[in-house]
């Protein structure tokens, strides 16, 4: 079973890492047939026509695309992703600064999608058909269909700007670093309250619809009357064999909104302006900032296939039935 | 009733934890809001205006300048060097530099310095913004200045710089954001542009850099010894990024940040109503056009030939074009009024050679529909087009996306357009694929924007020589307009320089390579206690040191 296991494993990491490489290959030769020109910013009224030119070929871009790509994969694989066109600092060294804000920020909410879904979810189907139940699924529909701007926006408008209640944007004040660590923490959650039901609302309508609707599925089984009939109690019934059916298919779903998460909130960010992988990305897209869209786009689908590959050990482990799948 | 105290408890623990800190106060502290975080603090490397303004409040120049309202141009005034002597030739200047300037690590500032900044900033290793900028000096084939002939080193606060025979040098040219030479020495010139130095700057400013949060906040602080630190001014200076606009409106209405550039037109009656924001302009420093490709771009992208566009080929008909449109519209409409009909590419904010004579084309529908139909162009098919040679008067009016002043003006154009027999399709592009087009030079028609250069710069936007004149984008070429360009770079009095200005917008304005539309005003808004801003032309966000808070 092991060796198997091993065998299935080396196979998922190789077959991951093909896809990266392709991935990251694929976004190489895109970038650069797309339109705009990493040099268009050297181009102005205050600069000489010749600095466009050394930029040009200190870039490497007067060279045929070829030749940058076979330039590009030999330098990957000694695992330098270049130097930042703009930031002028190696890509991970760039991307490092706002990936470690994006780990907190989207594991966070991802934590508190979670907890808030299940929490909801549960109580939903202990009270199933009552006035609760139906405000819940009535609530989460409206909330899901609610753009991440809109409610960012209208959370703004309402807690900082009428009530002055939470600060409309940053992720920390000027004097944090004269704070107490007790008043650092709250002033982390007092900057990121708002920007995290932003991030986190969608997800909590989106599990709590799934779990929800898995449990009642689930309590519609035959085995739960014979469970009913043979004594055992709704609380050792709903933990012990109703949650564990119901969330397996629901830990896929999981995986890929962490992943997606953590390859960044663009929408979030910018509303509230936080420093993280989503704006870097779509700064490094407008700027063509050639080395560093790849370092983004390599780093957040990373992150997916973890996520995704994590979300598979933990159906693993709930149900050895899958090993087999997995391995497949 | 426990399980409701327990929901409640993240909310109390926010609250409690957050006023745990101790909240200092900042009577003397200035936020200024702006959308986008810089890369680096060395004035080398400082390509966007942002970055511009930040490293100029770091590092100094010899000489700094402030824009004469009177004149309608830049005052000279020591700052680095208290003094400086041209020779009578204008083939060398003599700086004398102040002998008590320090960088912030306490190392004197001196004519090494100087030196070793001017180098740096022309080698073609280090790859700076001003390289190839110093065809003044004597340079090597690589543009690279021939330290040995450009400066005499008198002293340690005493400079020579010794120009090229036949150059015409400007003060403005010369002086620049002076680095560290004890800092930046010790780096190999190609490793400069990546060096830890550019994030944590010695600086010879009244501020430092206290800390840098990136896409954050940058904070600055004051240097006390700083010869021109003043302790009635402000010690605290932050940026903070706020890429959206409307959360930048906010946060000057609430009174988080004090100071934001650029606001829209349409915010204004809001901040009249605030208590705690004042509102300022800058006048005519950017104006909007609508360009019309002078050559065929069909033909210039196949063989790179220049040949006359068969609808913009001709001035007559690009006059009629600007008769066609009401800007005034767009203008009240749109802009509020603020700013004016633009007629030529010299801003109304250079008295001393703005030629007020220049007339407006005033919106004219008929005066256009009788040029056109004199250049041969009537609707001879009854269709509502205009045709002339069997070819329809019609083409394609690109725009970037993302601009509502231009989405909202090319709407008013088309219509206007149409009324005189022109069909025109509207297309937004992306700002990318907007630049290739223009330096393909392969569009027809499209609506931007110029920011002017301060002192005026006409060369490379209108030179006939299109290899030249990289932001040429329409094409436009005329003799007499390159002569009186060419003259302009050589020295010469103020009454030639106005006479030869005069001349050049008269050209412009006959040819109309492009419709001039208006010159739009810089909206910024300030926090009512702010003082000493100097806000004008120049710029909104310099000598900073000279701000105060009225308490």
């Amino acid at each position: 079973m092991n060796k198997e296991f091993l065998k299935a494993f080396l196979k998922r990491i190789i077959s991951s890492l093909l896809t990266l490489f392709l991935l990251i290959s694929f976004l190489f030769v895109l970038i650069r047939l797309s339109p705009g020109d990493p040099t268009q910013k050297f181009i102005s009224a205050e600069f000489s026509p010749e600095l466009i030119k050394k930029v040009t070929a200190d870039f490497k871009l007067d060279r045929p695309l070829y030749e940058q790509y076979v330039i590009f994969i030999v330098n990957i694989f000694k695992g330098d992703l270049g130097i930042s066109y703009n930031y002028r600092m190696p890509v991970l060294s760039v991307v490092w600064q706002f990936l470690s804000f994006t780990l907190l920020f989207a594991s966070l909410s991802f934590v508190i999608q979670i907890i808030v879904s299940f929490y909801f979810a549960i109580k939903s189907i202990r009270k199933k058909g009552t006035r609760f139940d139906k405000v819940v699924t009535k609530l989460s529909l409206i909330v899901y269909a609610t753009p991440a701007f809109v409610l960012g926006v209208f959370l703004i408008y309402i807690f900082s700007i009428q009530i002055n209640l939470f600060p409309s944007s940053g992720s920390k004040s000027f004097d944090f670093d004269s704070f107490s660590f007790a008043g650092k923490i709250g002033d982390y959650f007092w900057h990121l309250t708002l920007p995290i039901i932003t991030l986190s609302s969608a997800g909590i309508a989106m599990f709590y619809k799934y779990l929800r609707d898995n449990l009642e599925e689930t309590y519609q089984q035959p085995f739960i009357i014979n469970l009913r009939a043979s004594g055992y109690n709704e609380k050792v019934i709903l933990k012990r064999h109703v949650l564990p059916n119901a969330i397996r298919p629901l830990i896929s779903v999981a995986g890929v909104d962490l992943g997606l998460i953590l390859g960044g909130a663009l929408i979030t960010e910018i509303i509230f302006g936080l420093p993280g992988m989503g704006r870097l990305m779509m700064n490094s897209i407008f700027e063509r900032d050639y080395p560093l869209v790849i370092g983004c786009a390599l780093i957040a689908g990373l992150l997916i296939i973890i996520s995704n590959f994590l979300a598979d050990l933990l159906k693993m482990k709930l149900d050895k039935r899958m090993i087999k799948g997995l391995m497949n | 009733m426990i399980r409701k105290t327990l929901l409640f408890l993240p909310i109390l623990l926010i609250v409690f934890l957050s006023s745990c800190g101790t909240k200092t106060e900042h009577p003397n502290r200035v936020v200024i809001g702006i959308p986008a975080d810089v890369n680096t603090f060395n004035p080398l490397f400082a390509f966007s205006v942002d970055e511009g303004q930040i490293t100029e409040l770091l590092y100094l120049s010899l000489v700094d300048f402030r824009w004469n309202e009177n004149l309608g141009e830049l005052d000279a005034f020591p700052m680095l060097a208290k003094s400086w002597e041209w020779a009578e030739d204008s083939s060398s200047i003599t700086f004398y530099l102040r002998d008590d300037v320090m960088w912030s690590d306490s190392i004197p500032l001196t004519t090494a310095d100087v030196i070793f900044s001017l180098d740096v900033y022309s080698d073609p290793v280090v790859n700076s913004r001003l390289y190839g900028s110093f065809e003044d000096y004597y340079t090597d084939e690589e543009n690279h200045i021939d330290v040995e002939k450009s400066f005499l080193v008198k002293s340690d606060y005493e400079l020579q710089i010794n120009f090229k025979p036949g150059s015409a040098p400007k003060l403005i040219d010369v002086v620049h954001p002076l680095i560290p030479k004890h800092i930046f020495d010790k780096y190999d010139r190609k490793d400069i542009e990546t060096a830890d130095a550019n994030f944590n700057p010695v600086t010879s400013s009244p501020f430092v850099l206290k800390k840098w949060d990136r896409n954050q906040t940058i904070t600055l602080g004051v240097n006390e010894n700083s010869f021109l630190y003043n302790p009635d001014n402000i010690n605290e200076l932050i940026f903070k990024i706020i890429p959206d606009y409307t959360s930048r409106l906010t946060q000057l209405t609430k009174g988080e940040i004090d100071f934001m550039e650029l606001i829209a037109t349409e915010d204004i009656e809001e901040l009249k109503n605030s208590d705690n924001v004042k509102l300022m302009t800058i006048e005519g420093r950017e104006y909007d056009y609508v360009a019309w490709n002078n050559i065929d771009p069909f033909v210039y992208q196949n063989g790179g030939g220049i040949t006359p566009n068969k609808f913009f080929g001709e001035k007559e008909v690009r006059i009629a074009l600007t008769h066609a449109i009401n800007r005034k519209e767009i203008l009240e409409e749109y802009l509020y009024n603020y700013g004016e009909l633009a007629a030529t590419p010299i801003s109304p904010i250079f008295k001393s050679y703005f030629n007020s004579n220049v007339e407006q084309y005033e919106y004219d529908p008929e005066k256009a529909r009788e040029i056109l139909t004199k250049q041969g162009w009537s609707d001879s098919n009854n269709n509502g087009v205009i045709d002339k040679n069997g070819v329809e008067f019609e083409f394609t009016l690109n725009i970037p996306t993302g601009k509502p002043l231009r989405t909202y003006a090319s709407t008013i154009i088309k219509n206007n357009l149409n009324a005189v027999g022109i069909n025109i399709n509207v297309e937004s592009l992306e700002m990318g694929s907007l630049m290739d087009k223009l330096y393909a030079r392969s569009m027809d028609a499209w609506m931007a924007a110029w920011y002017i250069p301060i002192p005026i710069e006409l060369k490379v936007f209108w030179y006939s020589d299109l290899q030249y004149s990289p932001l040429n984008f329409g094409s436009y070429q005329n003799v007499k307009a390159d002569e009186i360009m060419d003259e302009l770079t050589k020295n010469s009095t103020i009454d030639k320089k106005k006479e030869l200005y005069f001349k050049f917008q008269e050209i412009m304005h006959e040819d109309q390579p492009v419709t001039f539309m208006y010159w739009t005003s810089n909206i910024v808004g300030v926090n009512e206690s702010l003082r000493n801003t100097g806000i004008g032309p120049y710029g909104a966000v310099t000598h900073c040191w000279e701000w105060s808070v009225e308490n």
